[in-house]
């Protein structure tokens, strides 16, 4: 655990803001987030989504994302648009895509949000240390085939086979009907959730206040994201417990941070919205 | 279902009896989600109270599934689309 360090420039009580994750507050709840762990976040909500409605999936500006348009609790931060950050779409390349050759750099459209494995703490006495720098990772050879297999078949890509199971065990006839009548409809939701949270965090970080429907739509596309990242990390009841670095190497550790500061973000959203 | 912090409880109630019906839902431990927040989407989505949500989630959490709901095949599916969408790990069966 780190010092009361002042890695950003923040005051004392922005750092204990970002600590502490979600509170509620009137009419909704509130968080605070670094420009890097913002640009981690977006990242990983971009992929996921890209992964689950196809490219662009990530743009809430491709359709009328409920998010986009809802008036929110206002924040502190200037405005929920990066200037540019559309044009750098964060999602192209990374751990939950996995589409990233082995050593691919930052992705065409440069530009600091644009990475979303970028640290998510500025170095130096950071809240969580060892987040994963740009490219380090090489998960080159997952699979986003959405919308590839028929509609009443489970997804080939095991984050989409867990993020819409089939309901029937050992039935197939009725798991595809299920799927079949479902699974689209389930796609599109998790997608506006996810676009919900882009329209949401600012890229430039800062305070986050949501209204109770946006953070209802928060606390389901954390748990996707966590539920992409625990697929492609093969995260167990007691991987705590693994040594650290055991035979998966020090990015795999950094990445667990990563899905760590996630569970400990959702774990203060759910508990606010009690 | 993930062990989240300050959350050490000992389920005390036995089953809950829900009349005989022909169909169930039933929700599958899973290593990442979280005990409160299975507990949240079992009073969100059921509008149970929570102590029969928590011993739900504990019940999911200890035995690797629990019986959420009881009603229609139907019923049972529109169940199982709502808790994917929560991205719990529910599936529908005949009860017996």
């Amino acid at each position: 655990v780190s010092g009361p360090g002042d890695p950003a420039g923040l005051a004392d009580e922005e750092l204990e803001e970002i600590m502490s994750g979600f509170r509620r507050i009137p009419g909704g709840v509130s968080a605070r987030f670094t420009p890097d762990q913002a640009s981690v976040l977006r990242g990983l909500v971009s992929q996921v989504a890209e992964l689950i409605g196809g490219p662009g999936s990530a743009d809430p500006a491709a359709d009328g994302s409920p998010g986009a348009g809802s008036p929110g609790l206002g924040g502190d931060v200037p405005g929920g648009d990066v200037p540019g950050f559309r044009e750098s779409p964060p999602g192209g390349a990374g751990l939950i895509l996995g589409d990233a050759p082995p050593d691919a750099g930052p992705v065409a459209g440069g530009g600091r949000a644009a990475d979303p494995l970028a640290p998510a703490f500025p170095a130096g006495d950071p809240p969580v240390p060892g987040f994963p720098a740009a490219g380090e990772i090489d998960l080159a050879g997952f699979e986003a085939d959405f919308g590839a297999g028929g509609p009443s078949a489970p997804p080939d890509d095991p984050v989409l086979a867990r993020l819409f199971p089939d309901a029937y065990a050992g039935d197939e006839a009725s798991s595809g009907e299920f799927r079949r009548f479902t699974e689209a409809g389930l796609r599109s939701g998790k997608v506006a959730g996810a676009q919900t949270v882009l329209a949401t965090l600012p890229g430039t970080g800062g305070r986050v206040r949501l209204p109770a429907g946006d953070a209802e739509a928060w606390v389901r596309v954390l748990n996707d994201v966590r539920l992409a990242l625990g697929v492609r990390l093969g995260i167990t009841e007691d991987y705590e417990h693994e040594l650290p670095g055991a035979g998966r190497g020090e990015l795999h550790s950094a990445y667990l941070q990563v899905y760590d500061w996630l569970t400990f973000l959702q774990e203060t959203l759910v508990r606010a919205l009690w | 279902v993930s062990v989240a912090p300050a959350e050490v409880e000992r389920p005390q109630v036995r089953e809950v009896t829900e009349p005989e019906r022909p169909w169930v839902t039933i929700v599958w431990n899973d290593p990442v989600n979280l005990m409160s927040y299975v507990t949240y989407v079992f009073q969100k989505v059921f509008a149970y109270p929570k102590p029969k949500a928590r011993k739900l989630m504990l019940d999911v959490h200890h035995k690797g599934r629990a019986v959420v709901s009881a009603g229609s095949r139907e019923a049972m599916e529109h169940d199982a689309e709502v808790l994917h969408g929560y991205g719990l790990w529910a599936t529908v069966s005949h009860d017996r």
